[in-house]
């Protein structure tokens, strides 16, 4: 079968500074794969690389076969490929209702929008209760909530998510990772998330890439990696 | 304080606001200081005149019905912004803000020579709508009536404008943009559109200053748009770049205070009312470097 996200050779430089290097992965259709490493592994550039938002230095990432790389960030978009960025990136002056909505301008089925909008409401209700209140007020966690609903309502088909759980108490991540499995489950996303805690990644369950130094250097369950001793070699060096 | 001044005020203020907000609209999508609005203004009000180098000017489109020139020009004014975003600022798209900046002095230098070559460097007189100098009546003040009819333009513009971003899809779109312009594309936000629909609002604001400065001072000069230009560009600094409430505001505010300082300074100060203005100015930027209304995300872009 062919993959869904496909990541051939890639590399991110900014001037000098190489954030990626001879990078190559794929994911298949509906897989959930964690990407964990230490600072500066280049994880956000990767996903910024897949978005678009930041140019690749040279390699190709395709989805479903189609070539993205080269594309702006709005022709990715719209093709099916959505971000949670690092920071959430919301749009503080904007309503909540608003910020769900920047991402529907693309879509023409009406009322498949209608449907996905109470979807995301249903999943997160604090959401609907917030609808027409100025997303800038919400509290971390909550914007976490709304980036994740916001990048949903672009009916994706494959989405990335930069570190939900940074600067979120425990049991709001939890939360967090419930619904964003559940959504998953429903609607048959490929989903692609940084997460800096293996312990986390590995209750979740998924695969789970390894990076360090612009590389991938262990490609494995992610339940595996809590036992081995594969991320104390990540971050400390070591044979990978 | 006398009526005939509030008018006054009022009809200078909302000028200074229509044109600043031509500026902040386009700094805010792009962060760019539009250093062309003022020869934008200028061109539409050379649009109206048949070219020629005479002294005394011959009105071609400014002949038109109202009705229908002021549609028009709007237009003229909407399109030849569109042009230059297409031919220079397009190509721009990834330099830098300054980079933006001086490109847009050096197309502001072009039009200005462009305009010079078909008209020739000498102010003319431009007789449009003379019936609107005819003073009405309100209240115990003799206001001409074209200064009533830029306040009610100037109201119904900002109110049309606010709807426009608040309850249109490419409104919703400009906000997010200016919040966040690659969060925004990352949503599938089209960039072109965007900032192609900035353009076109920002043209045609500066025809409806190209107007309003024809019909009020009966002179098209190539020069004219300098000074509007550089008033509406204080103003969008004062209010706080980016932010288009802070744009009004502070326009409506250095026009009034123009016209109060006009009325109110000693006849021996009035020839100094500009350094008193500026002096306020810079007062105001001292306490609030960022402008009273700085907006969310309005640092230029890294």
């Amino acid at each position: 079968m062919m993959a869904k996200l496909g990541i051939f050779d890639l590399a991110v430089r900014y001037g000098k500074l190489t954030a990626i290097a001879e990078l190559s992965f794929t994911v298949a259709e509906g897989e959930r794969v964690f990407i964990s490493g230490p600072n500066g592994a280049g994880k956000s550039s990767l996903l910024s690389a897949i978005a678009g938002s930041v140019r690749a230095a040279h390699g190709r990432i395709e989805m479903d076969g189609d070539i993205l790389s080269g594309l702006g960030p709005e022709a990715i978009a719209r093709r099916g490929l959505s971000m949670v960025p690092e920071g959430r990136r919301i749009f503080a002056g904007l309503t909540v209702l608003e910020n769900l909505t920047v991402g529907t301008g693309m879509r023409r089925d009406r009322s498949a929008v209608a449907d996905d909008l109470e979807t995301v409401f249903t999943a997160f209700p604090i959401l609907r209760e917030r609808a027409r209140a100025s997303a800038g007020a919400l509290s971390g966690g909550q914007q976490q909530m709304l980036a994740i609903a916001r990048a949903l309502m672009t009916n994706p088909k494959v989405m990335l998510v930069d570190e939900p759980s940074l600067g979120l108490a425990p049991k709001v991540v939890d939360e967090v990772y419930d619904r964003l499995c559940q959504l998953q489950a429903v609607r048959g996303l490929t989903l692609v998330i940084v997460e800096q805690s293996s312990a986390r990644a590995a209750r979740v369950g998924g695969r789970m890439l390894l990076m360090r130094g612009g590389r991938i250097v262990a490609d494995g369950d992610a339940t595996e990696f809590a036992a081995r001793d594969l991320l104390t070699e990540a971050y400390f060096g070591g044979a990978a | 304080m006398s009526l005939q001044l509030l008018f006054d005020a009022l009809a200078l203020g909302g000028i200074y606001a229509v044109a600043a907000l031509g500026i902040a609209l386009i700094f805010g999508v792009m962060r760019l200081v539009n250093f062309a609005h003022g020869q934008f203004i200028a061109s539409a009000v050379f649009a109206l005149i048949v070219p020629s180098t005479d002294a005394m000017a011959v009105l071609g489109l400014g002949a038109l019905p109202a009705p229908v020139l002021v549609p028009l020009i709007l237009m003229i004014g909407a399109g030849l912004a569109l042009v230059a975003e297409a031919l220079v600022f397009r190509p721009m798209r990834n330099a830098s803000p300054v980079a933006l900046m001086v490109g847009s002095f050096a197309l502001g230098v072009a039009l200005q020579n462009l305009l010079l070559v078909l008209y020739g460097g000498r102010p003319k007189a431009v007789s449009l709508w003379a019936e609107l100098g005819q003073p009405v009546q309100v209240a115990t003040a003799s206001v001409p009536l074209l200064q009533l009819i830029v306040i009610a333009a100037v109201v119904v513009i900002l109110a049309a404008l606010a709807l426009m971003l608040r309850k249109s899809r490419l409104g919703l779109e400009m906000r997010a943009a200016a919040e966040d312009f690659t969060m925004a594309r990352m949503l599938g936000v089209r960039s072109n559109r965007v900032i192609s629909g900035a353009f076109a609002l920002s043209g045609a604001l500066a025809a409806v200053v190209a107007l309003v400065l024809v019909a009020q001072t009966g002179v098209a000069d190539v020069r004219m748009g300098g000074q509007i230009m550089l008033v509406a560009f204080i103003a969008t600094v004062v209010g706080g770049m980016g932010s288009l409430s802070g744009a009004v505001a502070a326009g409506l505010g250095i026009g009034a205070a123009s016209a109060l300082l006009q009325a109110g300074l000693p006849a021996e100060a009035r020839p100094f009312r500009d350094a008193f203005l500026y002096g306020g100015v810079i007062l105001v930027l001292l306490f609030r470097p960022q402008g009273l209304f700085a907006p969310v995300g309005a640092k230029p872009r890294v």
